[in-house]
């Protein structure tokens, strides 16, 4: 990072981020006992990944 | 003499009964402190974690968004797409001021890290309108 507005991600990281501050904020609000809650936020992280990088090697035949 | 009365089965409750109108009143207006300030609806609520993750989680798509030099969008748009990405910024509430101020170099949507930011900053917005939804069904009493 260099300074404010700098901030690099690659995409995976920006992926990485982004899934894991949204499934903290899922978890949080969609479930109330503490076990579930870690329970969704892991599923839901797994979710997003896995959704993500499937989506991305579905595009890679058209990337070039 | 007893009483020959028929002893009747208990009411039922409705479902889902409706809420009185202050409770209304109440629940809209934690609603639309949750818009404004991301966790308040919640905080009001003593829904402490609740509140914590909504403010930390909301903040830093903010923060990264802008870190990533997306585009906050303007009241000035020049097409629908434009007014859809006003809007969601807008559902940060006071943290669209935040992110007008970081963001004092402008967007830079050449790079994917642009895009990317612009999306960070839309669903910051997009979240926070959730969490407020949530503290609105919650002092209602729908759900918790």
């Amino acid at each position: 990072m260099t300074g404010f507005g700098g901030l690099m991600l690659s995409h995976f990281q920006a992926l990485l981020l982004f899934a894991a501050i949204i499934s903290l904020a899922f978890g949080f609000l969609g479930r109330r006992r503490p076990k579930d809650r870690i329970s969704y936020i892991l599923w839901s992280f797994f979710l997003f990944l896995v959704v993500g990088i499937g989506i991305g090697w579905l595009m890679y035949p058209f990337s070039r | 003499m007893t009483d020959e009365t028929p002893v009747s089965a208990p009411e039922e409750p409705p479902i889902a009964a409706p809420a009185p109108r202050s409770r209304q009143d109440y629940a809209l207006a934690l609603a639309i402190a949750g818009w404004f300030l991301p966790g308040l609806g919640h905080l009001l609520q003593r829904m402490w974690g609740r509140a914590l993750v909504v403010f930390v989680v909301v903040g830093m798509l903010v923060v990264v968004g802008a870190g990533m030099r997306g585009t906050v969008f303007t009241a000035h748009g020049n097409d629908a797409f434009d007014t859809l990405g006003y809007v969601a910024d807008l559902g940060t509430g006071s943290f669209y001021f935040v992110a007008r101020a970081l963001e004092r170099t402008g967007p830079d949507t050449s790079h994917a890290n642009g895009d990317y930011g612009t999306r960070f900053l839309a669903t910051a917005g997009v979240l926070n309108l959730l969490a407020a939804l949530h503290a609105f069904e919650a002092a209602r009493g729908r759900k918790a």
